[in-house]
């Protein structure tokens, strides 16, 4: 049996561990500029761009060492560099000079560079059918077969560039923010563009061998869509990224060794491998959705439940003012003028008795003190907010109720202040009633 | 007698941000109208709203009395240039026969009746000459005049369009106002999202100040003044843009 | 006995030559492999040429990328689906167009609704969808078939063990995209180029482009067989590029980017053989063809800028 601790010190296991680990750690700082930049598809090109490069590498080191396989990589990844940035420049050509639209400047390039590695590995396929292996786990990673030279090599990569990233941090912020400003501020924009871009490549040939060609903007993208809904701090962001990103390649490689592992105990004869690259990626999704879902402030779920608790406040804050405006109200004459499912009434009368604005007498439900107070400070934001509408802006007197009955759950302390001075401390709405003072019952009334 | 153009207690939101509040008209028909108010006030929300291209958070809106989905071949909407592509290869005829396609229904192709009114439209704007002329090699007066020639060919009995004398030389815009006026004494009703106030008295009868809710609504002689030019463009509304701000961002929930 | 066995480039022309016209006489019995390839390519050209310049003109070339990657499980569930309630094989027509349907759908439905409910940026959410159900449709094809090569096939394509199946399967498709392209040509052209007019007066943007996913998809299952997922992007936008650097017209833009798909399938193959005879070389011919492609284009470009140079000079020189 495997245990946990084995993946990072078990020798066959150790090193697609630290090598998913790695890899996923750069591509997720890279992929928070692009995501910034809104250029996510790029990484989706340049890291097909990569595969011809590749392919190519490993073909003529096929041709020049062939007795020192285990080197290979060297040559994938100096081919893989060197073509996305063959790659790159073909989309800067077609987008400026042929005035191609970006999308289809990125889907050509894509797909003749992919075009070239693909004739390239059909060449492989008939010189050195031995090295057919190394081209196929270009497609979808094979981290299973890493060793611990790859892991050296990528791990001087991916910390040179975290550590070039440290250094530009400053005016990289600038620039992504706002580009005009860091241009004319003598920030050079230009070479900080192209230092991102060459990171970029980087972080997509480390991650060839883990995650595989057509899978690696999946890493790209989702760790950095996942930090974002967490913070608005560029530090922050990095930092959750980085982390949401390792925690992916960790556990996608975890799940495709154990699946494996399950898989061929099954009694299947084929010693069949699950590729870790589609692991890595739907874990990282994973991760994506769970933030966009759930983060506090951003997630979707808490902005659901912020909308609930809002109607809940609006619903409270009616029934104080409707019980304020009869004396007192019993159930049933509650019941008919608030439509309200059901059990949802009966709860916040109960919350409202619990938080002391309300009490019940001989079965009839009438406000506290402080229940009135708070009625009549809403009562008061209603009828300052009715004669700004009349005075100040003119709207009809008719019309003016409606809003106002939205508008009272809204308003803040801060706008009742610059509503009570802009309008001169007024004691009348336009319907001639009167408006509530702002702290009456403490003053006795 | 049914209105041009009817509002009853229109709000729009953008997103977060309420666009249009508490909206409230009625023009009759048959006149020259312009819509005024500041930058983002609102103004093509009104018009896209009327046509059934933004949803409406709540209130009523028809044209000729009509939902815009039933009223379709009597509007002609002359949208702002920016929103076409003009990159785009395709000629000027072209541009202007496609204010045909509306009636083709799903299978039609353009007749030949539909491309001599689409040849004579070119030639009532001036553009004749430039026929088979792609479109990216237009100036910006030949532009808009491409439009209101795809308006013409429509046949409509309202016109909407959304800032059209933008970036467009003078004698263009005093081409185009006199087709209109045509329109007009033929009984049909143009509305003009307008940002030149000092052309206002002389080319429209009836006017709609703007700015996110009604300033005012009737013959230009009676609301074209300073009080309501105030109110329209002034900054009295500080309070009301933030609170309606505040408002968007709770019932959204992002606060 | 193939008759292209051992020809090289010119000498393959000179025997299509020869069989086309023995064909017409009568005189021909079956296609011989390559012209398999060439008339799968050519249809598969053709639906590309017709449905292509339609999304590049709207801008979702990428979404068609995106759509080429959800394929895959799309087609996994469909046959999945076909499997248990009809009894449908893997690569039936009904079933791959339910593939096709199911991809287009999936793909359009995730991304709108991580755009509009967790209001995400547009690139980052094609970007998600199309990884993360990539992702799924590899470990669920892996899962359930065994076989580690079908993605890898999925993605290249296999050129060379076409049948007159697939050519049966294509010219469906082809005739599909003719169809819905003539019969709505002028609702995907408005479409296209003024999406407020095309709403102001009724059709009804929405569904048309959902129709140009599902061409796209359906498009892209018929072509993955002959040349993988990826390259069917190439002949969507390929040859639709090449054609606007010298034609302006949309119906003639179409009609080139059909053409320049056919000719370039044409020599793919002829090279390809020339490879094969003259060197031993058994090269992808798919990727052949892409490669053409890239060629065409930089050819293309490259004759357009000294065009336009040449005009420049000769303005100056004359004015």
């Amino acid at each position: 049996m495997i245990s946990f601790w084995d993946f990072f010190t078990d020798p066959v296991l150790r090193a697609p561990t630290w090598g998913c680990i790695l890899m996923c750690f750069a591509s997720s700082l890279m992929g928070v500029l692009i995501f910034l930049r809104k250029r996510s598809l790029l990484a989706e090109t340049l890291s097909h761009a990569t595969y011809p490069g590749a392919v190519i590498g490993v073909f003529l080191f096929a041709f020049l060492f062939p007795a020192h396989e285990e080197w290979t990589f060297l040559a994938v990844l100096g081919g893989a560099f060197i073509s996305s940035l063959l790659g790159l420049k073909a989309i800067e050509w077609m987008e400026e000079k042929g005035k191609a639209r970006s999308d289809a400047a990125l889907c050509f390039v894509l797909a003749v560079f992919f075009g070239i590695g693909i004739v390239a590995a059909s060449a492989m396929q008939a010189s050195f059918p031995v090295w057919q292996k190394q081209v196929q786990m270009l497609l979808f990673g094979q981290a299973a077969t890493m060793t611990d030279i790859h892991i050296l090599i990528y791990g001087c990569l991916a910390f040179a560039a975290a550590f070039f990233l440290f250094l530009t941090f400053r005016p990289l912020q600038s620039t992504l923010f706002d580009r005009d400003f860091a241009l004319s501020a003598g920030i050079p924009v230009s070479i900080l563009d192209r230092i991102v871009f060459w990171l970029l490549l980087i972080s997509l040939i480390v991650g060839i061998r883990s995650v595989g060609v057509v899978l690696m903007s999946g890493m790209v993208i989702a760790p950095a869509v996942a930090a974002r809904q967490f913070s608005n701090r560029l530090q922050t962001i990095f930092g959750l990224s980085a982390l949401f990103g390792v925690l992916s390649g960790f556990l996608g490689n975890y799940l495709s060794v154990m699946g494996s592992l399950a898989l061929s105990q099954s009694g299947e004869k084929i010693s069949l491998s699950l590729p870790t690259g589609p692991m890595i990626v739907l874990v990282g999704t994973s991760f994506a959705i769970l933030s966009l879902l759930f983060a506090p402030k951003r997630g979707l779920a808490f902005r659901i439940g912020r909308i609930l608790a809002f109607r809940f406040r609006c619903l409270q804050e009616n029934l104080l003012k409707g019980i304020w405006k009869k004396g007192a109200l019993s159930f049933p004459q509650i019941k008919e003028s608030y439509p309200v499912f059901l059990p949802v009434l009966s709860w916040i009368l109960f919350r409202m008795r619990q938080e002391g604005w309300m009490q019940k007498k001989k079965g009839l439900y009438e406000l506290t003190r402080d229940g009135k107070q708070k009625a009549a400070s809403i009562i008061r934001l209603h009828r300052l907010w009715e004669l700004y509408l009349t005075e100040s802006l003119g709207f009809q007197v008719e019309k003016v109720h409606r809003t106002a009955e939205e508008m009272e759950h809204i308003l803040t302390p801060e706008i009742e202040e610059r509503l009570t001075r802009l309008l001169s401390n007024p004691k009348q709405d336009p319907h001639q009633q009167p408006i509530p003072e702002r702290y009456e019952s403490l003053l006795g009334n | 007698m049914n209105f041009s153009f009817e509002a009853d207690a229109l709000n729009v939101n953008y997103g977060k941000i309420p666009i249009l509040w508490d909206i409230t008209f009625q023009i009759p028909q048959g006149q020259m109208v312009g819509i005024l108010g500041p930058n983002g006030a609102g103004k093509s929300t009104l018009l896209k709203a009327a046509l059934g291209l933004v949803k409406p958070l709540s209130g009523n809106i028809a044209l000729l009395g009509q939902a815009a989905s039933r009223a379709r071949k009597k509007i002609a909407y002359v949208p702002q240039r920016e929103s076409v592509d003009w990159d785009f290869p395709i000629t000027a005829l072209e541009v202007v026969l496609m204010g045909r396609y509306g009636r083709l229904g799903l299978f039609g192709r353009p007749r030949k009746a539909d491309k001599e009114a689409a040849g004579s439209a070119l030639e009532l704007v001036g553009m004749s000459a430039y026929a088979d002329r792609q479109i990216s090699q237009l100036s910006g007066g030949q532009q808009q005049r491409l439009f209101i020639a795809r308006a013409l060919v429509q046949e409509a009995d309202l016109f909407l369009l959304d800032e059209p004398f933008a970036g467009v030389d003078l004698a263009t815009e005093k081409a185009i106002i006199e087709l209109l006026r045509r329109q007009k004494q033929q009984g049909k009703t143009v509305f003009i999202i307008h940002h030149d106030l000092p052309t206002v008295e002389e080319y429209f009868d009836w006017a709609v100040l703007l700015n996110t809710r009604l300033v005012a609504c009737g013959p230009v002689k009676e609301v074209f003044h300073r009080d309501n030019l105030m109110r329209a463009f002034g900054k009295g509304q500080l309070l009301f843009d933030e609170a309606a701000a505040l408002s968007a961002k709770s019932l959204s929930g992002i606060l | 006995m193939n008759p292209y066995w051992g020809t090289e480039f010119f000498g393959f022309f000179s025997v299509l030559f020869q069989r086309i016209c023995k064909a017409i006489f009568g005189g021909v019995s079956s296609l011989a492999a390559d012209e398999l390839q060439i008339a799968v390519l050519a249809t598969v050209a053709i639906s590309c040429g017709l449905v292509g310049p339609f999304l590049v003109l709207k801008r979702v070339a990428m979404f068609a990328n995106s759509v080429s990657h959800t394929i895959l499980l799309g087609i996994s569930l469909a046959y999945l689906a076909a499997a248990s309630l009809w009894g449908g094989g893997m690569f039936d027509m009904g079933t791959l167009l339910l593939g096709a349907f199911i991809a287009a759908g999936i793909t359009a439905f995730l991304t709108e609704i991580l755009m509009r409910l967790f209001r995400l940026q547009e690139d980052a959410s094609v970007g998600l969808v199309f990884n993360a159900l990539f992702a799924l449709g590899i470990t669920v094809v892996t899962l359930f078939t065994r076989d580690a090569h079908l993605s890898v096939e999925a993605v290249m394509g296999n050129a060379d063990i076409l049948q007159v199946r697939d050519l049966k399967l294509s010219f469906f498709l082809l005739s599909l995209n003719l169809g819905a392209i003539v019969l709505f040509f002028k609702q995907f052209q408005l479409a296209s180029f003024d999406r407020s007019l095309a709403q102001t007066l009724g059709i009804s943007c929405g569904a048309f482009h959902f129709l140009l996913l599902f061409l796209a998809a359906a498009t892209c299952v018929g072509a993955f067989r002959v040349v993988g997922v990826l390259l069917v992007l190439a002949f969507l936008v390929g040859p639709y590029l090449i054609a606007r650097f010298f034609c302006c017209r949309l119906p003639w833009l179409i009609f080139w980017s059909c053409a320049i798909g056919v000719l370039i399938s044409l020599f793919g193959v002829a090279l390809s053989r020339h490879f094969l005879s003259a060197y031993g070389w058994p090269l992808s011919t798919g990727g052949i063809v892409v490669v053409l492609l890239g060629l065409a284009y930089a050819g293309a470009a490259l004759v357009s800028r000294r065009l336009a140079a040449g005009q420049r000079v000769s303005l100056k020189t004359t004015g």
